[in-house]
């Protein structure tokens, strides 16, 4: 895993399409060709022109087809609120891509998303049909409003389950719906979602290789602040460029 | 050209300790800046504190990082030949858990960088930082012993913690020391309210501490050596705010995690407000 080398533009692009999921989950699209992220990849954007809130929000690529580049943010707080009442037309300023990209490898694979973790899942599915992967796509969330890009989500896996821990006839969390998965049928698994969603994951030991894309508070998103710490195989990795994929396994969430 | 300790600088800005790693990525900007100041360097490798390592508050942010960094041995091996080729002023932020740190850490680097300064104001360690740079008489000794091993620069980075920036300044400037930087971080901690336990303690940087920051050069603008003036600057402004309050220079710390390139627009900024007295002002 190679750190780029390269220095990173600031871009200030126009936001050409806005479009609400649910009442806290927002896209926004800016046109960015030649940029060309990967899966795992995110960019730090700017919240506020003033100093508060201070610093950039990482939020990873969702979708970049034509130059179209996707964020999905969802309010969490007030630095997101502010992203989301951006319109169309407004400029987002932006940093990046940032993180190590991960190669939508030719394997059979199994995406576990939880929350708005379904995002930087859904570029990958892109990614890993174009390939011509074969990909189940289970996608756990709180509430049916909760689930977003449903009709997005199967046409670009071969099997899909959304599964809702209240408001549905199948209610559970995404990793109870793992225990009804056969995992010879995989090779590999990806997942993202929230810490407790990881480690409850994590737990299941299963028999394939799970790749977790983390999430955390970053500080300056390209490596140089070591304020994204992750313990990972008995040394603290930085989440922004080290990451932010990496294998489930050998992360320790205690430390 | 701005010259402070005997030394030329091609601009009044420079890049602070911590928050450029050792200013091997956007190479650009450390080529632009009058300095760089390296994270700092402790005797043997910090694997740093476990996280959350950095917060978010209002204007600013607290960390907690606690001196990660690969120790004296690699720094040199690995890091200083390549520092070596940056084409700004180089200056090594030396960190000790001891009085004897200090002294071992510029004797294996000698004369291979522009400078040292001597971290005795890291708010997140267990032993040594803050703890040195609050009281007179250790501040002092730190700065007698590192003296006696260089004959390069040696500033001083003071904290504004618990003590009269003054008072310290004094004993270091009467130890030998060259120069004062300030300020670094000011305590601070933040809670979860829903988990109602505490969240991050650490060191407060960003906008939110500029005021306390000008006062503290303010406080010691009669040291009798140039001081290099920090804490929340973002924009030429800022700086010239603090050259107002008697800084010789200005490094740039926090501006850079919003924005890298931020210390290039922050020159220009600088030097249009100095106008054509931009180098004599120093």
């Amino acid at each position: 895993m190679g750190e780029r080398s390269m220095d990173t533009m600031v871009r200030a692009l126009t936001i050409r399409k806005k479009s609400w999921y649910n009442k806290n989950t927002v896209g926004l699209e800016v046109y960015a060709p030649r940029i060309d992220p990967q899966p795992g990849q995110f960019f730090q954007l700017r919240v506020s022109d003033g100093v508060d809130p201070f610093l950039n929000r990482p939020i990873s690529v969702a979708s970049y087809t034509g130059g179209k580049l996707l964020f999905i943010v969802k309010v969490v707080g007030r630095g997101t609120d502010l992203l989301s009442k951006k319109q169309v037309g407004e400029k987002l300023t932006m940093l990046g891509p940032f993180g190590t990209p991960i190669t939508a490898r030719r394997k059979k694979s199994l995406i576990i998303a939880g929350g708005i973790g379904v995002a930087p899942l859904y570029f990958l599915a892109q990614k890993l049909n174009a390939r011509g992967a074969s990909c189940t796509f289970l996608y756990g969330a709180k509430r049916p409003e909760d689930i977003i890009l449903k009709g997005h989500i199967r046409r670009v896996a071969h099997r899909t389950l959304f599964v809702t821990e209240y408001g549905s006839k199948r209610r559970m969390t995404a990793v109870q719906a793992v225990h009804g998965l056969k995992m010879d049928n995989y090779e590999v698994a990806y997942t993202c979602g929230p810490r407790p969603m990881l480690i409850e994951l994590q737990q299941l030991h299963l028999p394939i290789p799970v790749y977790a894309f983390c999430e955390d508070f970053l500080g300056c998103g390209c490596g140089l602040c070591l304020g994204c710490a992750i313990s990972y195989k008995g040394t603290y990795k930085r989440i922004c460029v080290d990451g932010p994929v990496f294998e489930l396994s050998g992360i320790d969430f205690n430390a | 050209m701005p010259r402070l300790f005997n030394v030329s600088f091609k601009n009044p800005v420079f890049l602070a300790s911590g928050v450029f790693g050792f200013g091997l990525k956007y190479k650009r900007v450390t080529n632009s800046v009058g300095a760089f100041f390296t994270k700092g360097v402790t005797l043997r490798p910090q694997s740093g504190n476990p996280p959350p390592r950095i917060y978010e508050t209002a204007s600013g942010i607290i960390n907690w990082v606690g001196l990660e960094n690969p120790g004296v041995e690699v720094f040199c091996t690995h890091v200083l030949p390549q520092l070596k080729k940056l084409r700004t002023k180089i200056f090594v932020n030396v960190a000790g858990s001891y009085p004897g740190d200090y002294e071992r850490i510029i004797r294996t680097i000698g004369n291979e960088v522009d400078g040292f300064e001597l971290n005795i104001s890291c708010p997140n360690v267990e032993k040594g930082g803050a703890a040195f740079g609050q009281d007179t008489r250790v501040a002092a000794s730190v700065v007698k012993r590192a003296r006696k091993c260089t004959a390069r620069p040696l500033v001083v980075k003071l904290t504004p913690n618990f003590c009269d920036p003054r008072e310290i300044a004094r004993a270091c400037v009467d130890a030998g020391a060259d120069g004062i930087s300030l300020i670094n971080t000011v305590y601070a901690l933040a809670y979860d309210v829903h988990k109602k336990q505490l969240l991050i303690r650490g060191g407060l940087s960003g906008p939110a501490i500029k005021p306390i920051a000008l006062f503290c050069v303010d406080r010691i603008r009669d040291c009798g050596v140039p001081i290099i003036g920090m804490g929340g600057i973002m924009s030429g402004r800022d700086a010239y705010e603090f050259l107002l309050a008697g800084a010789s220079a200005v490094a740039i710390g926090s501006a850079v995690l919003r924005d890298p390139y931020a210390p290039l627009r922050i020159i220009n900024e600088l030097k249009t407000l100095m106008g054509k007295d931009a180098g004599k002002k120093m």
